[in-house]
């Protein structure tokens, strides 16, 4: 329930006199009507206002509730009359002239007090203190922006429609009246919404007797900030819940690289016995030409560990893990773009989508010669972004050619089944371990920036490989569970 | 061997019974051979003062007699010592007949061993665990408090531990609130959660320097009570502090939610009270019921502070670890708990605890709450712990250490307002401002808290306890509207 569906919800018992109790000393409503009835005859005479056409009396059938004995039905036509602006020529002096958005200027939330600009206008096209301003054209109809003409007489733009009340006792009921319609549902016209006079004038309102209206509308004053109390709240608590499936899956995915989302099994072997198989198939590799070899990095020290990992697991670099290069481009960039057959792909960070798991197509293309000054990047390889928005990891799913901006994280092909669990990559380098150390190392000014060689410093937790899997399972079974939340 | 190798060996001959399944097994294994081990080393202590000292053990049934291996070969082992354990050692000793005069210090052999369990099938291995429990040097490891070392090794073991709310007090803690607390001998204290015993003997240990007398020994023997709902930190408790030389330990093995807190007398009550009552449980009816209707929460730890408050003497004190929820929840139950603290109690200084005090076991911040029943509260200091330099948190090889809280002990006696960044470190509320926050106390507290990635059941129990304050709040709200609609019953 919204703060608006409370309103609404009040507003409707308030016309349906269900908000005060009736007093049987009140003066009756047809009274009052008469009286207005009166008034508007003599506004005729006067050539104050137009008679109109008259509309059909009002019938059973058309009576939507009951209401209280002392009240009576009645029209918009009978209580008050309706004008719409239009377009007139601005001065510096003159009344206030109020377009649609005019609305929205500060000062102006409840009723008019300023504008941008005034214009001089007929007598007919003022707007006089005791009417309603509305927005009666395209969309602006269904915000049900409402303000008051209290203070001064204005005109406005036709786009904007006022009702005026004959009798002014009877504003502040009717404006509460006015609040629990829905113009939206009165628009017509289908390209661009619009309301008529025809459309407002047959409106059927329940008038209660006078004294009775100010009880209602001393009731609502009292109301209308307890609601707004409670829309504060009720925003707070959206906002409080709508938060929540993040943070735990956040802190789901933190549980799983620290070691405890599954058990340990030592049947499994070690992540210290997983670290050495892969420096050994490096060197291999790095015999057989298959991969560079690169600077060795420094061991890890005590305090360079971020938390308690269980005993079988080992604290290790990215980059001895992996090798890991900066991309590159082709200068000026533009001139390698293709949209030739034989083009390879070119991956801009425009590629990828927040919250993506991996590059599944690039929106251009660049030519042979330029991949020559780039870097390539195959299928399973993961690549980081390395400034802005950084830490954010993808998986390729295609291959192709990085720019500068990319961090890659080449995953080698080892022998003997040792493969990389990449989906246990992926988490742990989406982690806020993995962002908390990166934004430690980011260097730079303005725009920071995590070099290639800081990425390589970067330090992971490595469990036994089947113990990845099993994080991995637990993790995913725990994150679907996340998503129901939303 | 040192401490840390006596529990891996222990595992690593355990795992190849049959009979002992999961760390949970394994650790309930170790600890009733333990106890014997530590009780029968008490006993060579009270015969040497008790002329007729007699054992409650039946003497085949005593360590010295099965237990001990004098390598001749005869030790018992195989069938024969699984038979003994199983159908002699421990039927005899759940049997163990108890009457009103038999002292704390005999009538624990049973409730020790009321729910223990001997898992393992094989006699050989058994013999191989007793002979490793022999050899350890309980005199030496007395002095260090080693059996809160051991417990804390277990507990590393134990993951299911940490479902239930339960984490080890780290010394540091336990003794930075004994410090300033100030227990004098001739004082009771009282844990009604107590654990392993960690605040007991930190009290212990700050009462032993004052014991000049005979009588100040007999004072110093009845000063700590504790209260503990599970077997296994009540056996742990229990022979903890008989390596204290608390010869009749006053430890209750029950649940101390489970009186009804009208029901308290002046004997149930205490001088001091320390402690560090388990979090985020849901308490049934059947224990709520024993609390006053305002004051039934569901929630373990606010029920605990109920008793607390029951069972606090006049002119006690109280030091009392807490989490977040507690300070800034505020659904009617925990609004009307602190309405009740703060009225009825001088709640005068509140330490907001750096995360990761309790690392590894959980990573949620924690405060300490020190009040007394000397009257109502006028204002109450909050005080923020930050990380100390050098630490980005604190982990089980980077352990909180006592000399952390200097920065707090140097600014109690003189307590100053600080402010750091535009963030409050140390401010005093009056009891009227923080009924006006609807008892939201979270005051002073670290300002980057959002940042802090808690585990999932932290994270949960937050939001659960913060979703209930907004529910709360966003009640209030709609019982004032239907009010003024005039429909509200």
């Amino acid at each position: 329930m919204t703060a608006q569906d409370l309103k609404n919800s009040i507003l409707q018992l308030a016309v349906q006199g269900k908000l005060v109790p009736q007093n049987p000393d009140d003066e009756p409503a047809s009274v009052l009507l008469e009286k207005i009835k009166a008034e508007k005859a003599q506004l005729v005479k006067d050539g104050k206002m137009k008679q109109g056409k008259p509309l059909p009396a009002i019938t059973e059938d058309e009576i939507p509730f009951e209401i209280p004995e002392s009240w009576c039905w009645c029209r918009v036509v009978d209580i008050a009359f309706l004008n719409s602006g239009n377009q007139y020529d601005e001065c510096s002096d003159g009344i206030l002239y109020i377009k649609v958005a005019d609305m929205n200027l500060p000062g102006n939330q409840f009723d008019i007090c300023t504008s941008s600009r005034r214009a001089n206008v007929k007598a007919t096209d003022i707007i006089p203190v005791g009417s309603i301003i509305f927005p009666k054209r395209g969309g602006a109809i269904s915000t049900n922006k409402k303000r008051f003409v209290i203070r001064e007489p204005i005109c406005v733009d036709s786009n904007t429609m006022a009702m005026t009340v004959i009798n002014g006792s009877i504003l502040p009921y009717l404006s509460n009246w006015f609040n629990s319609i829905d113009l939206g549902k009165l628009a017509t016209g289908t390209s661009v919404p619009q309301i008529n006079n025809k459309d407002i004038y047959p409106l059927l309102v329940p008038l209660p007797p006078l004294a009775e209206q100010q009880r209602i509308v001393k009731k609502i004053e009292e109301l209308l900030p307890m609601i707004e109390t409670y829309g504060k709240a009720e925003s707070e608590l959206t906002a409080f819940n709508n938060r929540f499936p993040d943070d735990l899956k956040k802190s789901v995915l933190q549980y799983a690289v620290q070691g405890k989302l599954v058990e340990q099994r030592p049947e499994e072997g070690t992540g210290e016995e997983l670290y050495q198989q892969i420096l050994s198939e490096k060197q291999r590799l790095i015999k057989a030409g298959t991969i560079r070899k690169e600077k060795p990095l420094t061991e890890i020290a005590k305090d360079e560990k971020p938390f308690d990992i269980p005993e079988g697991w080992a604290w290790a670099k990215l980059g001895s893990l992996f090798s890991i290069e900066r991309g590159s481009s082709p200068r000026p960039i533009q001139a390698y773009f293709t949209t030739s057959e034989d083009g390879v792909n070119w991956i801009k960070i425009g590629d990828s989508e927040v919250g993506a798991k991996y590059i599944t197509s690039t929106s251009e293309k660049i030519t042979h010669e330029g991949s020559k000054k780039s870097r390539f990047v195959n299928i399973g390889d993961f690549i980081i972004s390395n400034s802005m928005s950084f830490g954010r990891p993808y998986i390729m799913a295609i291959n192709g050619y990085v720019h500068d901006g990319w961090n890659i994280i080449h995953i080698m092909k080892c022998k003997n089944g040792l493969e990389f669990n990449k989906d246990y990559l992926y988490y742990v380098l989406s982690s806020s371990l993995l962002v908390e150390q990166m934004k430690d190392k980011a260097a730079g000014g303005v725009v920071k920036n995590v070099r290639s060689d800081s990425l390589r410093e970067l330090i992971i937790p490595l469990p036994p490989l089947s113990e990845q899997q099993r994080i991995v399972e637990k993790a995913e079974e725990l994150l679907q569970i996340c998503d129901r939340l939303n | 061997m040192s401490l840390n190798n006596v529990v891996k060996s222990l595992q690593d001959v355990m795992r190849n019974d049959a009979g002992v399944s999961g760390d949970a097994q394994r650790i309930e294994q170790m600890v009733w051979i333990l106890f014997l081990k530590v009780y029968d080393a008490k006993e060579y202590l009270w015969e040497l003062y008790e002329d007729n000292f007699h054992s409650i053990i039946p003497e085949e049934l005593r360590w010295r007699n099965w237990a001990v291996d004098k390598k001749d070969g005869k030790a018992m082992t195989g069938q024969a010592l699984l038979s003994f354990v199983n159908e002699q050692l421990f039927p005899q000793l759940k049997e163990i007949e108890l009457d009103e005069k038999t002292p704390m210090s005999k009538a624990i052999v049973k409730t020790a061993f009321e729910d223990s369990y001997n898992y393992m099938k094989d006699g050989i291995l058994l013999r191989q665990v007793v002979n490793i429990i022999d050899e350890i040097d309980f005199t030496e490891y007395a002095e260090r408090h080693a059996f809160n070392e051991i417990y804390e090794q277990i507990l590393k073991d134990l993951q299911a531990q940490r479902s239930s709310g339960e984490f080890y007090t780290p010394r540091a803690v336990t003794d930075f609130m004994v410090q300033r607390l100030q227990p004098l001998l001739g004082e009771s204290i009282g844990d009604f959660a107590c654990g392993t015993g960690g605040f007991l003997t930190s009290t212990l240990k700050h009462l032993e320097p004052q014991i000049k007398t005979v009588e100040d020994k007999e004072s110093y023997n009845r000063s700590v009570h504790g209260t503990e709902k599970k077997a296994l930190p009540y056996l742990l408790c229990v022979t903890n502090l008989l390596l204290h030389d608390i010869d009749e330990p006053d430890i209750l093995h029950g649940n101390s939610l489970e009186k009804n807190v009208r029901e308290y007398k002046e004997d149930d009550r205490f001088n001091i009270i320390l402690m560090n009552p388990p979090y985020g449980g849901n308490e049934k009816d059947s224990v709520k019921i024993n609390f006053p209707v305002e004051l039934r929460s569901s929630e373990t730890a606010d029920l605990f502070m109920d008793v607390i408050m029951y069972r606090l003497k006049k002119k006690g004190r109280a030091a009392i670890i807490l989490p977040d929820g507690f300070l800034f929840g505020t659904d009617n139950a925990k609004s009307a708990i602190k309405a009740k603290l703060l009225s009825e109690f001088n709640l005068h200084t509140v330490i907001r605890l750096p995360h990761s005090v309790f690392a590894p076991y959980t990573s949620i911040t924690t405060n300490i709450l020190f009040f007394e029943n000397n009257g109502a509260t006028k204002e109450t200091w909050f005080y923020r712990l930050d990380m100390p330099d050098g630490y980005k948190n604190f982990s089980k090889t980077k352990p909180m250490r006592l000399e952390h809280f200097d920065p707090v002990a140097e600014w109690w006696e003189n307590r100053q307002a600080i402010n750091i960044d535009g963030f409050d470190k140390a401010k005093a509320f009056t009891e009227e401002e923080l009924k006006n926050r609807g008892y939201n106390i979270d005051l002073c507290g670290f300002p980057h808290e959002e940042e802090v990635i808690l585990e999932p059941q932290a994270l949960i129990e937050n939001y659960e306890i913060k979703r209930a304050s907004l529910n709360t709040k966003i009640d209030g709200i709609l019982s004032e509207i239907l009010e003024k609609l005039g429909v509200a019953e």
